[in-house]
């Protein structure tokens, strides 16, 4: 068994076994809150911008993962790919935080997936994002 | 050095940019064209460009880009919309050229038309805010 980061919760399980989920990760399914999926990583040294903030693309990164797990997850499909993808820029994350992701499933048919989500840090929340899934 | 032809290699500061550059530009001041090379851990399982590689490279050029334009003001990203035309696999070449849309005095509403090959790939629009200078 590896050793996952203390802060996370229990039943977390790392979802970054390869490609760039991996050389941007490592990122972790934590257990459904409902019908809500949940995901967490930990800020490390390489996320970070240089003003000393989690890196934009490593947020949208991070979303964009959850929110494809979700749409397989939730069809069945062991593939998709992401159509369209909008997020707004609310706080900052810093190093060594624990951000977790709820990704939530606005509607599906048979070929999509519309989905919404929010990053936070705590109560504190960083992100907020949608987008359209094409599952195969 | 320059693996790309034309091109030079920009000097990436950001540790996330660094982890997934490098990146190249080439042109004059305020109308550059920025291009990545993609590589293997850029990848997915399936051998195809991640989307969230795809999002940072765009925040890596509109940000290079709105430094470019504004003589390196200090800025962040508001937000990101982002439709996904095309794949693309390792080996291909990304070029944009991005474009201000419209200034404000606090905002600067940014798009970028991404192409592999001269095929459209990526269309994003974005917002940054400008910070206070000190």
């Amino acid at each position: 068994m590896e050793s996952l980061p203390r802060c996370l919760p229990e039943g977390a399980q790392n979802i970054s076994t390869g490609g760039f989920n991996r050389f941007a990760g490592p990122f972790y399914r934590l257990p459904d809150d409902g019908e809500v999926r949940r995901f967490a990583f930990v800020v490390l040294d390489k996320h970070m911008n240089s003003a000393g903030s989690v890196h934009g693309g490593v947020l949208m990164t991070f979303a964009d993962i959850a929110m494809s797990r979700t749409s397989r997850l939730a069809t069945g499909a062991d593939r998709c790919s992401t159509v369209s993808f909008s997020c707004d820029f609310m706080a900052p994350g810093h190093l060594g935080e624990l951000l977790e992701i709820r990704v939530r499933i606005a509607r599906r048919t048979r070929t999509f997936v519309f989905l919404s989500a929010e990053i936070a840090s705590g109560e504190r929340a960083l992100m907020q994002a949608s987008g359209l899934w094409r599952i195969a | 050095m320059s693996a790309l032809e034309g091109y030079e290699e920009i000097r990436l500061i950001d540790p996330f940019e660094i982890h997934v550059g490098p990146a190249f530009a080439r042109g004059r001041k305020g109308a550059r064209r920025y291009a990545l090379m993609v590589r293997e851990e850029h990848c997915n399982m399936r051998g195809v460009v991640h989307g969230g590689m795809l999002m940072t490279l765009a925040d890596l050029v509109l940000g290079q880009a709105l430094w470019d334009a504004t003589d390196n003001a200090a800025c962040v990203t508001m937000n990101m919309q982002v439709q996904f035309l095309r794949s693309a696999k390792a080996g291909d070449l990304i070029e944009v050229e991005p474009e201000i849309a419209r200034r404000t005095r606090s905002l600067v509403f940014m798009r970028g038309a991404f192409t592999s090959g001269g095929e459209a790939i990526m269309t994003v629009q974005s917002a940054w805010k400008l910070l206070k200078s000190e």
